[in-house]
């Protein structure tokens, strides 16, 4: 364990797991998504979720991010235990705390790179300026840009520009890479490894590629929903090295 | 041929017709506005005409009427040798007051002879109740049905009248109905006032011994032969009749209860050919983009049918039939809702028609109309809306749509110009992407607004045409008219009544107006100058004055003569001397209703070569006095009607709340089911388009509120838009419909109520938002984590 995975081992914990059970459907139909999950992340931490999928990975981080609700078990943010919010709570969870990156972008197609980010930074507290947001992913040239006028790699650095610009303590990564080659899915990597070095936030990142969990700091490996193993990564690799 | 596609098809077509049973419905509501409205009018034009020529028939109701002052009976057989004629039959005609005493004002009464009992003989009654008068009892009278009712007055009850002069005590006997008082309007009003105004019929022999008529008739009725012309059989008849005070022969489309009937029937016309094609259109839309957005959903499905080796013709008539699937329940309920309607227009009809039967019925051409209105523009929208996706290439179809560019025409100059902030600029760069969606949105609302404001504002016009009638034009309590004219110490004998404050003489006479080959039969009237009891004005209720030469001609007369200021017409008087004038138009006045041709009674006294003349005078009275004063008037033997322009006043009030409010509640309704099937449809296509990124912005952190913003504000803002063209709109098809409206004679003011206007925003705003509110709830249940798990 090197010097900076010390101290954030010694770091509070963001989020605290105990018993987390999802379950979809009722009877014969009942599908269970999550078995029982129990983790502790610590702050600043970048975190890979690995697993096939259908494995529980999503489900965990819907519930963490404030998407989904729980079937038993608690998922504490710092002392507040998120399973326990109603909606209301849960939507200003999300407005100041959470960021979220997907698969497929999911920018305003109507709005520029920068109003995409702009929609975000006009309902939070202590904002980042858009333009340094988009600079801090590289695409400081692409402001004025409508998301058809962007490549799939560079849709998703702003779909991430966006989910940082309001300075959330995590930010929570589904299958970013999901739907990009493996020279454009790096950049993207390369943004999330600069946000959590650079400005502290805990990254959780889900993929089924098995290359990506070397950038993390941690590793949880699922399977039929339960956490299957752990692994400590003594290293992070640099993301720009990696192919798939 | 067995197609195995087409089965699965078919369930396809089901499931998407329940999924879409929201949009269904609310397009069902705006097609049955349509459909409904259509077979209302088209069935009650139907009903209407039908009616009419089956009464008119079988109770053979005359072609031509002959009005005269005396002739003796028999003249009668070189009138029926008039070519043409196939039936003709004299009668006896006169005015009476009575004193009726459920009625405190005097009642003004029209009498005519009864037909004789036979089965050819003309303008048969239709009994209601009781029976026909006995010919050996000269005092049994019947009356017509409507005023039996309004007066209150039961069978056998007797009242007092004053025939030609005499007092005589008439016994009611029964009630019956006449072909030829459909519509009974006494002169000087615009609605029926059936407490007031009577008809009568009695035995011949009293009423000839009354009017010193013995063997002797004043009026006469002609049938017309088939293929016969009324014009020349009128042109024979006023040949044969001149010496004998023949007024001048008039046809049946001149004849007032008939010109009524057909004036309604026009305006329904106008109606049918309207408000139907608003809705129908509407609707097509509508149709149009549930279709088009449902064809993107499904270019996959399409491309994939195609590279099954499904032809671009079953897949247009899939979606063709989806949209006639769609456009089924709507057109049902139409009908059924225009059957409904039209039962109960035909039951407001009753009221003012009176018909022995008014049977609404729609027929085959009707259901046909509707059918081929509905579904031609429904087949029309649905094409559009599949044909570009069904010609894609396969491949092209399976291949997902490239995000929408906004950069081309958004960009460059909305980029932070519209919209404070971004979810204003989402709406802006929405509604700006899809112009013409929006455009025909706002274009749908607008209609909406249009025909609330245009159907809401006959009242205030036809109050204001009272306002100006009976209010800035006639100001007296009473007028008076005269059996004949009388000279000038009748007008002392009226200052002389105890309770009479001041006297206004009028003169009126019956003539022929020409103008090069136009003619019109109306009254000259000799207006006392100054600033009296009774005053010509103007549309804008401005005074007018009438000229010491010439003529003032109504507007709608001299539109119906062709002529000018300056011009000169030629007034062929049809009574007393009947000398020829010709007369110079000095102006020409638009007025809601009066007299065509106003003239100086003193210059109209001297035209006509006579004395100091009145037919009668505005009175101004000591409202204690009324009840004596009535009585004196109605025993006066020189009177021949009384009215009093107060119980006008309250007669057409209560005739105008019971049936336009009716009509104000009907069109309220038809254009919120508009607004709610527009804003419903446009919503949930919008919020099918967004779903995804207001699912992405509740998972950013944006409350439910903030979303449905963005959703119901672009709504919101399209009513907005919508409002001050559907206002201007429905101001300028009132302006149309007046036009429409206004008959020979009257001229509809335009009159636009504000508060007409602010309910139409209100009606409209309040539709909207009961719509965004269903809406509302569905943005709601988003389902965050699909709408983000999916591809667009």
């Amino acid at each position: 364990m090197g010097p900076t995975a010390a101290a954030r081992a010694l770091a509070p914990p963001v989020y605290r797991v105990e018993g987390l059970t999802k379950t979809y459907g009722t009877g014969a139909n009942a599908v269970q998504a999550l078995r029982g999950v129990d983790l502790v992340a610590q702050a600043g931490a970048m975190i890979v979720l690995l697993g096939p999928s259908g494995s529980g990975k999503s489900t965990l981080l819907n519930i963490l991010g404030g998407l989904d609700h729980a079937t038993a078990g608690h998922a504490w943010f710092h002392d507040r235990d998120v399973t326990a919010f109603d909606d209301d709570a849960l939507t200003e969870y999300r407005r100041r705390s959470v960021g979220f990156v997907f698969q497929f972008y999911n920018l305003v197609a109507s709005l520029t790179a920068r109003e995409n980010i702009a929609l975000i930074t006009e309902i939070s507290d202590h904002p980042m300026d858009p333009a340094a947001a988009l600079a801090l992913v590289g695409l400081e040239t692409r402001l004025d840009h409508f998301p058809a006028q962007l490549s799939g790699g560079e849709q998703q650095r702003v779909a991430i520009a966006r989910a940082i610009a309001k300075r959330p303590e995590v930010l929570l990564c589904d299958e970013p890479t999901g739907a990009l080659d493996s020279h454009t899915g790096t950049r993207v990597l390369a943004a999330l490894d600069q946000v959590n070095r650079e400005l502290g936030t805990t990254v959780f990142v889900i993929t089924h590629n098995a290359v990506i969990a070397d950038v993390a700091d941690e590793v949880l490996l699922f399977g039929d929903g339960r956490i299957t193993g752990r692994r400590h990564n003594a290293r992070r690799a640099a993301p720009l090295a990696l192919t798939w | 041929m067995v197609t195995p596609g087409r089965s699965t098809l078919t369930v396809k077509l089901f499931r998407d017709l329940w999924r879409l049973r929201g949009q269904a419905v609310a397009i069902a509501l705006v097609i049955a506005a349509g459909v409904g409205t259509m077979v209302m009018a088209v069935g009650l034009i139907g009903s209407l005409e039908a009616t009419r020529n089956a009464y008119y028939d079988r109770y053979r109701f005359a072609d031509v009427f002959a009005p005269l002052v005396r002739a003796p009976e028999t003249l009668m057989a070189q009138v029926r040798l008039i070519p043409g004629v196939a039936t003709a039959e004299s009668r006896i005609t006169t005015r009476a007051t009575l004193d009726v005493p459920q009625v405190a004002e005097p009642v003004t009464a029209r009498v005519h002879s009864l037909p004789l009992a036979r089965a050819e003989s003309l303008n048969q009654m239709v009994l209601r109740a009781g029976r026909l008068p006995d010919p050996r009892h000269p005092e049994e009278v019947v009356a017509n049905a409507a005023f039996v009712k309004a007066a209150g007055i039961v069978i056998g009850d007797r009242v007092r009248a004053v025939l030609y002069g005499k007092q005589v005590e008439l016994r009611l006997v029964g009630s019956v109905l006449s072909p030829e008082y459909v519509y009974v309007l006494t002169a000087g009003q615009i609605f029926p006032d059936d407490r007031r105004s009577a008809i009568l019929w009695m035995g011949r022999e009293p009423l000839a011994a009354a009017l010193d008529l013995n063997q002797a008739f004043n009026d006469v009725l002609v049938r017309l032969a088939p293929g016969a012309r009324p014009g020349e059989v009128e042109r024979q008849l006023d040949l044969l009749l001149a010496p004998y005070g023949g007024v001048g022969a008039y046809s049946r489309e001149q004849q007032i209860s008939d010109r009524f009937v057909r004036d309604e029937v026009d305006q329904l016309s106008t109606m049918a050919k309207l408000l139907p094609p608003i809705f129908l259109l509407v609707a097509a839309f509508l149709l149009n983009i549930v279709l088009a957005r449902l064809v993107d959903t499904e270019r996959e499905v399409i491309g994939l049918l195609k590279a099954f080796g499904f032809p671009v013709r079953g897949i247009l008539l899939h979606y063709v039939q989806l949209a006639v699937l769609l456009s089924l329940g709507g057109l049902v309920l139409g009908i059924a809702l225009g059957a409904w309607l039209g039962r109960g227009m035909a039951g407001i009809y009753q009221r003012f028609f009176t018909f022995p039967f008014l049977e609404f019925r729609i027929d085959t051409n009707a259901y046909l109309l509707a059918v081929a209105a509905t579904l031609i523009p429904v087949v029309l929208g649905a094409a559009t809306a599949v044909w570009r996706s069904a010609r894609l290439s396969p491949a092209d179809a399976m291949r997902p749509e490239a995000p929408a560019d906004y950069s081309s025409r958004a960009a460059g100059w909305l980029a932070g110009a519209l919209g404070p902030d971004e979810p204003s600029r989402i709406i802006m760069r929405g509604l700006l992407r899809r112009p013409l969606r929006s455009a025909l949105t706002v274009l749908g609302l607008a209609a909406a607004t249009m025909l609330y404001v245009a159907s809401a504002s006959p009242t205030a016009s036809i109050r204001r045409m009272i306002d100006l009638g009976f209010d800035l034009a006639d100001r007296s309590d009473l007028t008076v008219t005269f059996a004949e004219p009388r000279d000038a110490r009748a007008l002392h004998e009226l200052e002389r009544i105890p309770g009479v404050l001041h006297v206004q003489p009028f003169r009126a006479v019956g003539a022929r107006l020409h103008a090069r080959h136009h003619e019109v039969r109306e009254t000259l009237a000799g207006v006392a100058p100054g600033a009296g009891l009774w005053r010509l004005i103007d549309i804008e209720g401005r005074p007018a004055s009438t000229a010491p030469a010439g003529a003032v001609l109504a507007g709608r007369t001299a539109h119906q003569l062709g002529v000018g200021v300056g011009d000169s017409i030629t007034a062929a008087v049809t009574e007393g001397a009947r000398p020829t004038l010709q007369l110079q138009v000095a102006a020409v006045l638009d007025s809601p209703f009066g007299s065509a041709a106003s003239l100086d009674r003193t210059g109209l006294n001297r035209l006509l070569r006579e004395g100091d003349t009145l037919s009668g005078a505005y009175l101004q009275v000591d409202a204690a006095a009324l009840p004596r004063l009535y009585a004196r008037l109605t025993d006066s033997p020189m009177v021949a009607g009384i009215s009093s322009r107060r119980a006008m006043l309250r007669t057409m009030n209560e005739t105008i709340e019971q049936n336009f409010a009716i009509q104000t509640v009907f069109y309220v309704g038809l254009a919120m089911l508009v607004v709610i099937g527009v804003v419903y449809n446009s919503a949930r296509i919008s919020l099918s388009e967004r779903a995804r990124d207001l699912a992405s912005l509740r998972v950013l952190g944006f409350r439910r509120s903030e979303v449905a913003f963005i959703l119901l504000g672009e709504q919101a803002l399209l009513v907005l838009l919508a409002l001050p063209p559907g206002i201007w709109a429905g101001i300028e098809l009132w302006r149309f419909l007046i036009g429409q409206f206004s008959t020979e004679l009257f001229t509809i003011p335009f009159e636009i109520d504000p508060r007409v206007l602010a309910r139409g925003v209100l009606i409209v705003a309040a539709a909207a938002a009961g719509t965004a509110f269903l809406i509302r709830r569905r943005v709601d249940q988003l389902d965050l984590v699909r709408a983000l798990k999916t591809r667009e």
